[in-house]
């Protein structure tokens, strides 16, 4: 085996010392350190992107908590100005109510006062009717004078008596 | 026709002697060199955009990088980060220079198929490790060598049996590297020389010399993985024993 002749030995030995050592400081001062810093910018870089994509979320979650928020404060006021509205709309209906019901019923009493008045005047204009008829039939019928005061009594009277049977 | 060793042969390129040492520039150096050279063009070309999306010839950069870097903290833990440059530097050498070798036509030499190559490599890890071994842990770094809880007789066989089995880590390293190089690339040659055999035959028996081919091309699938694989076997094993300098057992 050629390999094992001593004579190849030194100077294979020799040089591999000198280009390993070459390599070795190429690959400690120039690679190794050049791709440790890519690898490291790079860990970096999503390290910070996923930083920020979180940031971002828990910004978007917040502003969905405030958006939920003020939908249902704004429920809830449009709740509190419909029973309100409600209950305003209500009392004016009450009071329109009243006061329609009131003038109505002054209305009516007024009218009914009218009515009992004029009842009254045409019950006297028919005791006045009844009592001229009444004297004239007499006069005619038996010549007799009559008073007038006398009959307007008994017709009077008799008008209650029967208003009284009547009732 | 050059015999299936002959590929190993050690051909003097530029002869150099420095203070009677034989320092000559051979075939093998020349193919440390294409090594360096080659790794220096993948990791400077690979990380010359150093882009936040790396392309094709980067991803190659920094999976190897990352391997390596997994590797270490696995293996040897945080402490073990510190070497990882050297541990790094030796998987990529001892790798291209595995492919390299494995590249056809250009017929390159491969180094790690050196006994003396491997064991040098293996001697420094091992000389390596254990004065870190010292250095973390003082002399009771030797209480290594004692297994744990054993009665005093059994200590008897079992310290010099750690001891021969500590002493045998660059030798089994070295020679694991040395000889998977060496059988790879021998049969490639037995083979290939099969197929020119066959081939100058002539008639039926030289279209036979397609089956040892068709062995080759299988083989070569075989010896990349086994390049890959040795690669990282020394690597794993430099960093086990590493783990057990830093942290012993």
């Amino acid at each position: 085996m050629p390999q094992l002749d001593p004579a190849v030995f030194m100077p294979q030995i020799f040089w591999l010392f000198v280009i390993f050592g070459v390599l070795y400081f190429f690959i400690t001062y120039s690679a190794a350190p050049k791709i440790s810093d890519v690898l490291k910018k790079r860990q970096d870089k999503i390290a910070y992107d996923l930083g920020e994509a979180e940031a971002l979320q828990a910004k978007a979650e917040a502003a969905r908590l405030a958006y939920e928020k003020s939908q249902e404060e704004a429920r809830h006021n449009a709740a509190v100005v419909v029973l309100n509205k409600r209950e305003e709309l209500k009392a004016y209906a009450d009071a329109e109510y009243q006061k329609l019901s009131d003038g109505l019923n002054a209305k009516a009493d007024e009218a009914q006062s009218r009515i009992d008045a004029a009842k009254e005047k045409a019950l006297g204009d028919v005791r006045t009717v009844a009592t001229e008829v009444c004297c004239d039939i007499v006069s005619h019928i038996a010549g007799l004078k009559l008073d007038k005061k006398d009959v307007s009594k008994a017709i009077a009277k008799k008008t209650e008596t029967i208003g009284k049977g009547k009732s | 026709m050059a015999g299936p060793l002959d590929q190993f042969i050690i051909t003097n390129t530029v002869p150099l002697q420095v203070a009677g040492y034989d320092i000559s520039f051979t075939n093998s150096a020349g193919a440390m060199l294409a090594t360096l050279v080659v790794i220096m063009i993948f990791m400077i070309g690979g990380m010359r955009k150093k882009a936040l999306v790396p392309g094709r010839w980067q991803s190659g950069v920094e999976m190897c990088y990352e391997f390596i870097a997994k590797m270490v903290g696995d293996t040897a833990g945080v402490d073990g980060r510190k070497y990882f440059p050297f541990i790094f530097t030796l998987f990529m050498f001892i790798l291209a220079a595995n492919l390299i070798g494995m590249v056809p036509w250009l017929h390159p030499f491969t180094f790690t198929s050196h006994i003396a190559v491997t064991f040098a490599m293996a001697f420094f890890v091992f000389i390596g490790v254990t004065l870190i071994g010292f250095a973390t842990h003082g002399f009771k770094f030797l209480g290594f060598f004692v297994p744990h809880g054993a009665p005093w007789y059994l200590m008897l066989i079992l310290v010099p049996i750690e001891i021969i089995s500590y002493l045998s880590r660059p030798i089994s390293l070295s020679v694991r590297l040395f000889a998977n190089m060496v059988a790879g690339h021998t049969m490639l040659q037995v083979f290939g020389g099969f197929v020119v055999s066959l081939g100058a035959l002539g008639g039926v028996l030289a279209a036979g010399s397609v089956l040892p081919f068709a062995f080759i091309v299988a083989l070569t699938g075989l010896e990349l993985l086994v390049a890959c694989l040795q690669a990282y076997v020394f690597a794993i094993l430099t960093c086990l024993y590493l783990n057990d300098a830093l942290h012993m057992h």
